[in-house]
């Protein structure tokens, strides 16, 4: 099933959750809502499963507009962070309620409601009460309450959020799989980047009720369109510095205090072009440190993650944040020198905060 | 007792000087001596303020009288209290000065306090009825053994040896002599008959107020003191609070008892239970048989009817405040549509607003309806449904604010849930929202059903002579028109009427904490 | 198309509003027949002069006679002692048991057992649930004279002299046996406003050295004044309007009005044979006063206690 998000805009009351939203979503596509809380993704979310109305704009589900359909004739299927598994029915009874609404025949339901329990690893749990059952249980439950209907569309709110380290990670991939092979459109809000990067096919970056990006994984890291957006994909953090790009000899050459970096042509000139200041994005992977390089600094802080080490490195007031092997062993108060590679810099406008390398 | 605990460390260290027994009996004289100053000045104000302020609305003030006496009643004992309470420091680490302490604190305080008492004629001192003459008791009757000169009986011309028979033509002992005359007023007339030389006489003797300012009465009252301080000095701690939750409770749990007493004994006096020859015992089931019978003290009545009034008003209350109040909770917790807002305030005003003030209007309401076909029959004037919609409409508005907190607990995942499974908002509420309000709907079917079964103003004011009533309307019907009231057979129909009272307070206690504060913890 | 959307959007709207309103309906609609309407009735019954001669249900038959019952109530030398009897009835209850003992049994029992304060809090339920007939049965039998009245058993037994005491202190009692149904309220109220003083700070201030009794003045006593304010208010009226117990005990006597107060005078005008004439205009003129303070008293609390700041906007528009 094919959507499409024209304009929409939901205000409750004075505040707005949503402003002026256009999307759009191929069928049997998994797209994920990211952002930091209150951006308006589970408000969006909430929207397409009929649970709010639109204040303005247009959904459509393939050429229906669905603005005024009631949630039970949109054929959806829903997963919330609570699993809002119902606490005084059977697990039987819970994955049953949406075909018992449908007035599907009890063998009819029987039948699916098995098969269903089957796929998600959950036939011997029938019986159980969701109080009974552990936090993936009712994760799979709640999945399978909403498959079992064999909806058009499947919402995800937050789903993983719940559940300990490991099992978020064993679940990610269960989804994933089950999605494509299912090939149900589907959408998925985060506020985990993590989990938007690895499972969706497309990810659409929200922030302050705004459409920030909608794009691939890839090209919201790479070439993210907006500072905000290169700010919030990737951990740790890009690093962000004011700079004055400027060109002599044909050699690009970004300037701030002390530091002098020498910037690529292809990358350099869209940013010498621009009058005044920009802000400059490095990635943490993209700094190294080296015995001897560009920029000596000082390291203010280690942090050791298990497999690296988070190191942050003042060089005068500028603080850049990196990873290093934790073999190196790095000290704090440790004086170091710093290597960028300039291949992957981003430049974007103060003001504006767009890119000034990859325009929309 | 834990600062002590804290501090005992410190205490060794620094070497503190402790302080001398004098320093102690002046503290513990300080105490008390506010402590009889404070409740001194309540008698004052109870007596000589609020007494007179109200005296000028003409109320007759003898609630603040009784609470004068009250106050005056407890001073001494306060007093005690509060020289003891130094005193318990030492209990347990040097019991002769602890004691010591606290006895020679309390005979000065009684000494005290004697002392007004004597020279303002007050307390063991105050004035009493009295005839100023001397008697024993003896076969005969009441011989008289001395004539106080210039007293009352020498004034009516009684003499020593004389003996009394009877106060008019009612034969008295010494022990009902006395407690006649002690109930009597200043100047009342006392006709005595007695014997002197054998012949019968009669005089009558005018009671006069006398204070016999004798110390000796003071004995028995400075050995009730003593053991009350020693009381206090061994008393542990941790008991106080239970002796006096105990004491408040008093009054109610003698009158809870006195029912069940009552119920199953032929008569009481007081908590005794007799029987016909006023012996102790006379335990019966015959109270409780007459309830089926039919037959209480002459007035005949049919107990089922009676029964069945009072059930069905109960278990229609109950299900309509459930179903109601969860309806318009659910749409106001739930549900957006215009005037919401108004509707939850207007929903909180009635939860303050006294509906009881509207039992006269109502009246009129009820009486319009029952003219009206089909409806009246159902919900008019004179009928169960009638009395029972406007117990509803009362209970409504605390049911409503009840029930909108219990669904607003629910989280909205639940509802967006089932809407998106494919429910109705009617099946939202009624198979997914509704089971899982199962402990609000409980604890307000509790209190439906209590008030309406125990519902006794409206339906003695809606059903007015036709035979319609249901247990208390009946009990009180037996109470006002049966002469005399066999107060034992009473107790049976009220102690009936308490039986599922006493089942929900045994089985429901933590709902009926929570529910009669007005819903005010509306959360479970 | 955009229009055609415009006009299915407010139909839908409409429809989901029907939902809503058919959920309120039941509810609305006795408030309506059992709230509003009395109200409106009872203001225009004072204006007439119903009374059982020329009594009628039908309003338009009713005699208009302008405020003359009002003018009559406050002429009335009985009205008089009436409402200073309320006055005092209201008050010394109030005080006395309400509050005080109320904040004492609570104290009480939050300092010791957590069971056992359960189950003494519980015990005090008990008037509020018993049928005022049987509660009033109860009394009746326990201030009844000797030998036969419980008080005077225990006089008889301390060498007292027994008492007839529903002729010598019927206020007294009446005071007594509302007060123990009322303490209940309040003890609820005080209790959790007391359980839910953070642990810490109660132990902090034993630490710094204060004795239970400042403890409770200059810790408990400051954190519960909401709680303190309300139990106030709201018992205020309920003491002001409830009559059936002092009707069951007293009926207002012995003696002309001793123990009368307003709101039962209303219902003895107009609804009990007391006087053998009901006047329904009068008693109306009665109730009118308590219907506006009742009024008044319940907007305040509104007001004052920010209950409508308990409201929250729902969050499902789907019908």
């Amino acid at each position: 099933m094919e959507i499409r998000i024209d304009n929409l805009t939901k205000k409750f009351g004075e505040v707005v959750g949503v402003e002026d939203l256009t999307l759009h979503i191929d069928d049997g596509e998994f797209v994920a809502f990211l952002g930091p809380s209150g951006c308006g993704k589970t408000t969006t979310l909430l929207t397409l499963a009929g649970i709010y109305k639109p204040t303005e704009g247009l959904i459509r589900f393939g050429e229906r507009i669905v603005n005024q359909v009631q949630p039970k004739d949109r054929n959806i299927g829903m997963v919330f962070q609570s699993y809002a598994l119902y606490p005084h029915m059977t697990v039987f009874q819970n994955i049953a309620y949406p075909l018992k609404l449908k007035k599907t025949p009890k063998n009819l339901q029987n039948e699916s409601v098995r098969q269903v329990a089957g796929v998600m690893g959950i036939g011997d749990l029938l019986d159980r009460r969701p109080g009974q059952l552990s936090g993936g249980q009712q994760q799979r439950v709640a999945l399978g309450r909403a498959l079992v209907k064999e909806p058009d569309v499947l919402l995800f709110d937050e789903p993983l959020s719940n559940l300990d380290a490991r099992l978020r990670l064993t679940m990610r991939g269960e989804i994933k799989h089950l999605q494509k092979n299912l090939g149900i459109t589907s959408i998925y809000v985060t506020h985990d980047q993590v989990e938007a990067m690895t499972m969706a096919d497309r990810i659409a970056v929200m922030s302050g009720g705004r459409l920030q990006a909608f794009d691939t994984p890839e090209e919201l890291y790479d070439r993210p369109k907006t500072q905000f957006v290169a700010g919030f994909v990737g951990n740790p953090p890009m690093n962000f510095i004011d700079v004055n790009v400027s060109q002599s000899d044909g050699a690009y050459t970004a300037k701030t205090g002390s530091i002098r970096m020498t910037v690529p042509a292809a990358r350099g000139a869209p940013a010498a072009e621009h009058a005044g200041a920009v802000v400059m994005g490095l990635r943490p992977e993209d700094i190294a440190i080296a015995s001897e390089g560009e920029v000596a600094g000082e390291i203010f802080v280690v942090e050791p993650l298990g497999r690296e080490d988070l190191i942050d490195v003042r060089v005068g007031e500028h603080s850049f944040i990196l990873l290093a092997n934790t073999e190196s062993r790095h000290r704090a108060g440790e004086r170091v020198a710093l290597q960028f590679d300039m291949s992957q810099v981003q430049f974007f406008d103060p003001q504006s905060e767009r890119s000034l390398l990859w325009r929309q | 007792m834990a600062r002590a605990e804290l501090f005992a460390s410190s205490k060794v260290k620094t070497d503190e000087i402790q302080p001398t027994l004098q320093e102690d009996f002046v503290e513990a004289l300080k105490l008390a001596g506010i402590s009889i100053v404070v409740l001194l000045v309540a008698a004052f104000f109870f007596s000589a303020v609020v007494g007179p302020f109200f005296a000028l609305g003409s109320v007759e003030e003898t609630v603040t009288d009784v609470l004068t006496r009250l106050a005056l009643l407890i001073l001494p004992y306060v007093a005690y209290i509060s020289a003891a309470s130094v005193a318990r420091r030492y209990t347990f680490r040097a019991t002769s000065r602890a004691l010591g302490l606290a006895f020679s604190c309390a005979i000065l305080i009684y000494a005290l306090i004697s002392a007004g008492h004597y020279l303002l004629d007050y307390g063991v001192f105050a004035p009493r009825p009295s005839l100023q003459m001397t008697l024993s008791q003896t076969d005969a009757g009441i011989r008289i053994d001395e004539v106080a000169p210039g007293g009352a009986a020498e004034t009516a011309g009684m003499l020593p040896g004389d003996v009394i028979t009877a106060i008019r033509r009612d034969p008295v002992d010494l022990a009902a002599f006395n407690k006649r005359l002690g109930q009597s007023e200043l100047d009342a007339p006392l006709r005595l008959r007695f014997l002197r030389d054998g012949e019968e006489m009669q005089e009558t003797a005018r009671v006069v107020l006398v204070s016999d300012k004798e110390l000796g009465v003071l004995l028995p009252g400075l050995a009730i003191v003593l053991v009350f301080t020693a009381i206090i000095v061994f008393l542990p701690g941790h008991w106080a609070p239970y002796i006096a939750l105990v004491g408040l409770l008093f009054p109610l749990l003698i009158g809870y008892f006195w029912v069940i007493v009552a119920t199953f004994s032929y008569r009481t006096k007081g908590l005794v239970p007799l029987d016909g020859n006023d012996n102790f015992g006379g335990f019966t089931l015959k109270n409780w048989e007459s309830i089926f019978a039919g037959n209480i003290a002459g007035l005949e009545f049919n107990i089922w009817p009676i029964l069945m009034t009072s059930m069905a008003i109960a278990v229609l209350m109950t299900f309509v405040v459930l179903l109601v109040s969860s309806m318009a909770g659910y749409a106001l917790s739930r549900m957006d549509f215009p005037g919401r807002r108004f509707f939850l305030s207007f929903t909180l005003i009635l939860h303050g607003f006294p509906a009881i003030t509207l039992l006269i209007p109502i009246f009129i309401v009820l009486l319009r309806m029952g003219e009206t076909p089909i409806i009246g029959d159902l919900i008019g004037f004179n009928t169960v449904g009638g009395i029972a919609m406007v117990m509803v409409a009362f209970q409504l508005p605390l049911g409503v604010w009840l029930m909108k907190g219990f669904f607003d607990n629910i989280p909205w995942d639940m509802e967006r849930s089932a809407l998106i499974d494919g429910a109705s908002r009617f099946r939202a509420y009624w198979e997914i929202l509704l089971p899982q309000i199962r402990p609000g709907l409980l604890a307000l079917g509790i209190f439906a059903f209590i008030g309406g079964w125990n519902a006794y103003i409206i339906p003695a004011t809606y059903s007015i002579g036709t035979g319609l009533s249901n247990l208390p309307v009946f009990l009180n019907e037996l109470i006002d028109e049966t002469a005399p009231v066999d107060w034992n057979q009473v107790a049976a129909v009220g102690l009936f009427q308490l039986i599922p009272i006493f089942i929900f307070f045994i089985f429901a206690q933590e709902y009926l904490l929570n529910i009669y504060a007005g819903g005010t913890k509306g959360s479970s | 198309m955009l229009k055609h959307q415009a006009a299915n959007s407010r139909r839908n709207a409409l429809r989901s509003y029907l939902g809503a309103y058919g959920f309120m309906a039941p509810a609305g609609i006795l408030v309506i027949v059992f709230f509003l309407i009395p109200v409106a009735i009872v203001l225009y019954l004072s204006v007439t002069n119903l009374a059982s001669s020329n009594f009628t249900s039908d309003l338009a038959k009713m005699e208009f006679i302008g405020l003359k019952n009002y003018d009559t109530l406050f002429n009335d030398q009985f009205a008089r002692k009436i409402f200073s009897n309320t006055i005092f009835y209201v008050l010394v209850t109030l005080s006395i048991f309400n509050v005080s003992l109320a904040l004492i049994v609570s104290l009480l029992t939050t300092h010791i057992d957590r069971n056992a304060g359960f189950i003494f809090r519980a015990m005090w339920i008990l008037p509020r649930i018993t049928s005022p007939v049987v509660y009033i049965l109860i009394w009746k039998r326990m201030i009844a004279e000797a030998p036969f009245g419980i008080i005077n058993q225990f006089n008889e037994l301390l060498g007292q002299p027994t008492y007839n005491y529903i002729s010598t202190n019927p206020w007294v009692f009446v005071v007594v046996v509302n007060g123990f149904i009322g303490v209940s309220f309040g003890m609820i109220i005080f209790t959790s406003a007391i359980e839910s003083i953070p642990k810490d700070l109660l132990n902090a201030s034993l630490v710094d050295g204060s004795s239970r009794l400042q403890r409770i003045r200059f810790v408990i006593l400051p954190l519960i004044r909401w709680p303190l304010l309300f139990v106030v208010t709201y018992q205020t009226l309920s003491l002001l309007t409830s009559f059936v117990e002092i009707q069951l005990l007293t009926d207002g006597g012995p003696g002309l009005y001793r123990t009368e107060v307003w709101s039962l005078t209303a219902y003895h005008r107009a609804l009990s044979n007391y006087f053998g004439n009901a006047q329904w205009g009068y008693g109306s003129a009665f109730a009118v006063l308590l219907v506006l303070i009742g009024v008044v008293l319940a907007v305040i609390y509104m007001r004052v206690f920010r209950f409508d700041e308990l409201i929250a906007e729902p969050r499902v528009e789907a019908l």
